[in-house]
Parts: C-alpha cells; structure tokens; sequence
C-alpha cells in the first residue's frame, strides 16, 4: 500500500467512525422518542359505518407492522377491516379476525374509491429516508474489497394518485470500484406511476435517472391475485448510461433495451417463491434466471442461478430493514432510515452475466409482501 | 516524513479501536431488541458444531449467524505452517432441517502475490435428514458447492448426534461423523461456474481437513456453556465456550495440545415482529 492509499484509507476510518456514532445517535433518538403511533401513518380515512380504514405507510417493510399497530391504534372504533395504499392507491382488503381475510378490490370498487375520494398530497409527510448503497465486488488481496459505497438522502414527492417523484441527494462515502469523484451529487431522481387495474393486475411505470447509472423508462405489469399461488409479469426498459462528474451532467444515447418474462408460484406454507424469468438483459445478454426467495418477517432472502450468453453463474440476495426506522417525525415532516436495503451477490464477477439496473422497487417484490399467507402466517 | 507515518499508525491504531468500540456497542443494542434463547456453539466453518467437527443439531427455522473464527498457523487449512487465518461466516436456516452456510477464509500475514486473491468462499449446504428421537439421533449432511476453484476449508460429511442427558441441566451432545476425502470442484475460473469440473482428493492438500472418521462430546451446562472434546480425523481438540446475553459466543480451542484457536459469533431469529404487538402476530 502506497501512502496516498494508506491515507485514503484513514480518511475512510476516521468517515465511518464519525458514521457510526451518528447512527448511534439516531438508534438513542429513535428509542426516546415518545410514541405517537398514527403519526406513523399518512392519508389515513376512517369509515365508522363499515368499520373500514384506508391508510399508506412508508415506514416499515413488513406491512403487518403497520397492520397490526393501527389494529391496536382503531380497535376502540370498532374498525377491523384494513385497506393499505401504495402511492395513494388501495392493493387489496384485509379483515382482522381469528384469521386474515384477503379481499381483492375489483374493478368497479376501485373506480368507486376514486370517485369518492379525491387524492390529496398534504395529506402526506414530507418524508426523508436515509439509504445506504454499497456497490462492491470482491476484489484482490490488497484490497479484498472494492465497493463504491454512498448515503442517500432520498425524498418522494407524492403528485397525484400512483404517481410519485423520487428524488434525493447523494453524499459519497468511499469509492475504490470506478474513477468517478467523490462529488455530492443528485440521487436517482424519477418519476413512478404505480396502477392497480382491478383486483389482480398491477402496473408499475418509471421514467427518469434510475439507479446503477442507467436513465430511461422501464415498465413493469403483474398478475398476481394477492390469494392465490401463481403470478406472472413482464418488464421491458429502455435505457442509457448516466452520470454526474464534478460539475454538469453526463450521458449517452439510449441503448440498453432489456425485455423480461417472468412466471413465479408460492408455497404458501413456507412463503417460498420460485420464480422463472427470461429474456434479455442489459448489453443484449439473453438468458434465463430461476430465483428461490423467502420472506422470513421483516427479511428476505433468496438464492438464484442464470444462465446467458455471457455465462452461467448464481449467488445469493437479501433485503432487510435497516435500523432504527424513524428518527424523528412531527405531523408533516419525517426523517428515517430505509425500510428496505436490497443487496445482491454473485459468485462470477466480470462477464456482466444478466445485468440489470433497478428502479424504486420490483412490482414483484413489492406484490409478494401483500400476499394473504405471507401476512397470515405472522398473525396470530 | 518517518514522523508521519509513525503517527499515521498510531491513529490508525486508535480509530480501529474507537471503531470496534461503537460496533460492540451497536451489536449490544441490537442484542436488546431480541430475545428468544439460541445456542449458537459453532465450528471452524461456523456450522453447528464443536471446535472442527460439525454436528447433525437443528437450528430453529430462520436462525441467522454471523462470526468470525481464528485458526493457527500449525492447523492452517489452506497455506499450512506458514499462514494463520481468518474465517469469517454468515449462516442461515433457509428451510426448517436446511441451513445455508458462506464462509471466507483469508491467509493472515503476508503471502505471494500470484497465491493472492480474496480468499477462499465457500457455499456449504446442510440437511438434516433425521431428526433426534428417544433413542434416535439426528443424522445431517453437509456439503460444500462444488463451484469453487483452489479450495481448502471443504466440507463433505456424513454426522449423526445424540443429546444425552446427565445430570440437571447438564446434557453431553454426543457426535460421530465421516468426512470423505474426495470432493467436486473446478479447474479454472471462467465465466461459467457449471463447467470445468474435476474430482479432487482432499489429501492432496497440505493439511487434510475432516478426511475420514471423526467424533467428539460437547458437555453443555444450562445452555449458557460447556467444554468440548473432539477428534477430527487428525487430532484431538479440547475446548470450551460460553453464551453471552442469550446471542454472543465466545469460544476457544487447543489443536492437538499445541495451538489455540478462537472464534466470536452471533445468532438471532429473523422471524421476529416488534414486541410492542408481538401478541398480536405469531412471529
């Protein structure tokens, strides 16, 4: 090791020192504060007659949490049925009772909610959420890590029903992956519209700058009836590369069209999903990748092979919360950590076996937490 | 310019320090948040286990770990007699009786620069395919992912273990196992981790890790600790260990009346609502 290296690396101990005793600091904060539990909860409308509420929350990634706190929160209200939204938009009926009962709003009860509600922004928080990305690749001896590794400060601004801007900024912690500067840049910012068909068909559309340097448009569709074990999607995306130097703005032409097919079954017992998915990937890698996923509470972890024209390979990937959740919130504004980190490893590097970018989230990821067994089986 | 460097070390020194400090802290807070009693005794690869040998016990469905392991320069698994080494591993079970393991294992010191990589990963899988009766033992096999290139800390076994109870709260966990000398990998790194496949004799290697009949008694008291003894198809290994806050091990070894070895873990259920509505959910 070199000085500059040595110093770089002091530089990133005395960095992450200061990260963890500011993490602390939340972690006490997070423990202290005094509990206001419907400040957990946005666009919250209670209807006494039928003993319904809707209601969104951003907080935690395992959507019981919420359920079950408002549960305790509403139960003086007589209120036992439940109807979380996403981006403003109700995904299915839940009923609390010695079991959970799954209802899934069809076409017609939907086009009534939006005939009855009109969709109000201020009724949501200014939310802040602090993400983590870690871009690694297990390296060489010298440095047996080579990540690129950033604190996002993100924020979603809610424009319309389903429709969502994400936006942030992006402070980097220490890069040894590419030669890009550690410059304080904008996060991936963009647009997404998430649409519920009718009771069993979802869509998710983005367009903007996407995360792993990509920009473009990318379009999910999912059949997936919330009861039932067999779900099918497709994803198809258009994309660039993208990126931000020390001062303006990078990017080149259009050029990455990914076109995916995907059919998942669940074993309901175990909440274990095997997915099936084809197609072509990033750089015109066509391929196949089978995926065995299980939802294990608040974490999720799954185990996949793919194989492409640029090779076969397979790996593991996680997604986990990441503590201590809210830090701070008052009615309309919230800083908190991320309910999600995602992370995924493979055994080959180099070959750009089925690469992909990501967007917010994956229809199908996000789906999967709202199925009747995943919910049940923490219930009760 | 010396000076510099000098101090350079010192403070590094320092905010490794200060650094391991907060992580400890963190790691006990988080320890605050759970509470179900795991035992999480592990082996040198982090599997359920006594110091080397692996054992067949369950896990609770969902039980994740995380630790690290040394092992000494005169039992060093990959470069023997010249490097000692680190063993760093995640365990999961995935699926009740099934339990994933990842573990790396780095040479510690200085080495060759052409033997020089990452060090080696492993992908082990363990199914327990008995479970222990009244006059039963559970019987596991473990085997590691035949994917890897140049490896060492291989595992290939058959283990059958027994609780027997001894006295109040005190239980002896008896093993036997077979390692089979022979193991699956692949010759060269390229782009495809299903081709290129070879059969390989684990004698081969410098030092021969589980290759045969092996055995041991963990004698466990009240699950908060417990001595170990062991013979791993080369030596015997006495140990002991201990059970901190209901999630930390904290464990040590003496290889063949020569070495230590030692190792740190963590365990905790993933399965695990807030308990501030616990009573509600079942996890």
């Amino acid at each position: 090791m070199g000085r500059r290296d040595r110093d770089q690396v002091g530089a990133w101990m005395r960095k992450t020192s200061i990260l963890w005793v500011v993490w602390l600091c939340f972690v006490t904060i997070g423990f202290a504060q005094q509990r206001n539990t419907l400040q957990h909860f946005e666009n919250v409308s209670v209807d006494s007659a039928r003993h319904l509420v809707a209601y969104e929350q951003r907080l935690y990634r395992n959507p019981v949490v919420g359920l079950l706190e408002l549960s305790e929160l509403l139960a003086p209200l007589g209120v036992n049925e439940f109807i979380p939204l996403y981006q403003g938009v109700p995904i299915a009926r839940y009923r609390l009772g010695e079991t959970i009962t799954t209802t899934i709003l069809s076409r017609k009860e939907r086009a009534d909610w939006v005939r009855e509600r009109k969709f109000d922004s201020r009724r949501y928080k200014l939310d802040f959420r602090l993400q983590p990305e870690f871009i690694a690749q297990f390296g060489f001896r010298e440095r047996p890590l080579e990540s690129k590794t950033n604190l996002l400060l993100q924020s979603q601004l809610y424009l319309s029903r389903g429709l969502v801007l994400n936006w942030g900024v992006l402070f980097p912690i220490v890069n040894h992956l590419d030669n890009q500067s550690l410059n304080v840049r904008p996060a991936p910012t963009f647009l997404n519209q998430f649409l519920a068909l009718d009771g069993a068909n979802f869509m998710s559309l983005s367009a903007g700058l996407f995360y792993n340097d990509q920009y473009g448009v990318n379009v999910q569709y999912r059949h997936t009836d919330l009861t039932k074990n067999w779900s099918f999607g497709l994803e198809s995306g258009y994309t660039g590369f993208y990126y931000f130097p020390q001062s303006g703005f990078y990017y080149e032409s259009l050029q990455n069209l990914i076109v995916l097919a995907d059919v998942a079954y669940r074993i309901p017992s175990r909440d274990v999903t095997i997915k099936l998915s084809g197609g072509q990937y990033m750089y015109q890698d066509r391929g196949a990748r089978l995926d065995v996923i299980r939802q294990m509470g608040n974490v999720e972890v799954g185990f996949f092979a793919v194989k492409t024209g640029d090779g076969t390979t397979g790996g593991f990937n996680f997604a986990i919360p990441i503590p201590p959740g809210r830090i701070a919130q008052t009615n309309r504004v919230r800083l908190r950590t991320t309910e999600e980190f995602r992370w995924e490893y493979a055994y080959t590097r180099g070959y750009s076996i089925a690469t992909r970018y990501r967007v917010g989230y994956q229809l199908d990821a996000l789906l999967r937490q709202y199925q009747q067994h995943y919910l049940q089986n923490q219930y009760q | 310019m010396t000076n510099d460097v000098y101090t350079y070390t010192f403070k590094k020194a320092q905010l490794q320090k200060a650094g391991k400090k907060v992580f400890m802290v963190g790691l006990l807070l988080l320890g605050g948040l759970y509470s179900t009693r795991l035992c999480a005794q592990v082996n040198v690869s982090g599997k359920s286990g006594l110091i080397y040998i692996p054992t067949a016990e369950v896990q609770d469905d969902r039980t994740f770990s995380a630790g690290y392991i040394y092992n000494p320069i005169n039992y060093a698994i990959k470069f023997n007699k010249r490097n000692s080494e680190s063993i760093y591993f995640v365990n999961l079970v995935v699926l009740p009786r099934f339990e994933v393991n990842v573990n790396l294992l780095r040479p510690n010191g200085t080495i060759p620069f052409m033997e020089g990589g990452i060090g080696d990963r492993q992908l082990d899988l363990k199914y327990v395919f008995l479970t222990e009766k009244a006059k039963r033992p559970s019987v596991a096999v473990i085997l590691s992912a035949p994917f890897g290139v140049d490896n060492s800390l291989l595992t290939h076994a058959v283990i059958a273990t027994k609780h027997l109870p001894v006295a109040k709260s005190i239980t002896a966990i008896v093993t036997v196992g077979l390692g089979s000398p022979y193991s699956v990998g692949r010759r060269t790194n390229t782009n495809d981790i299903l081709s290129d496949f070879a059969l390989e004799d684990k004698r081969d290697l410098p030092y021969h890790y589980l290759t045969g009949p092996f055995g041991g008694v963990n004698i466990n008291f009240a699950s908060k600790g417990g001595v170990m003894v062991e013979w791993d198809s080369q030596h015997l290994n006495v140990g002991a260990y201990a059970l901190l806050f209901k999630h930390w091990t904290v464990q040590a070894g003496l290889l063949n009346g020569d070495q230590l070895t030692m190792s740190t873990s963590y365990s905790l259920n993933v399965f695990q609502l807030p308990k501030r509505i616990r009573k509600h959910g079942k996890a």
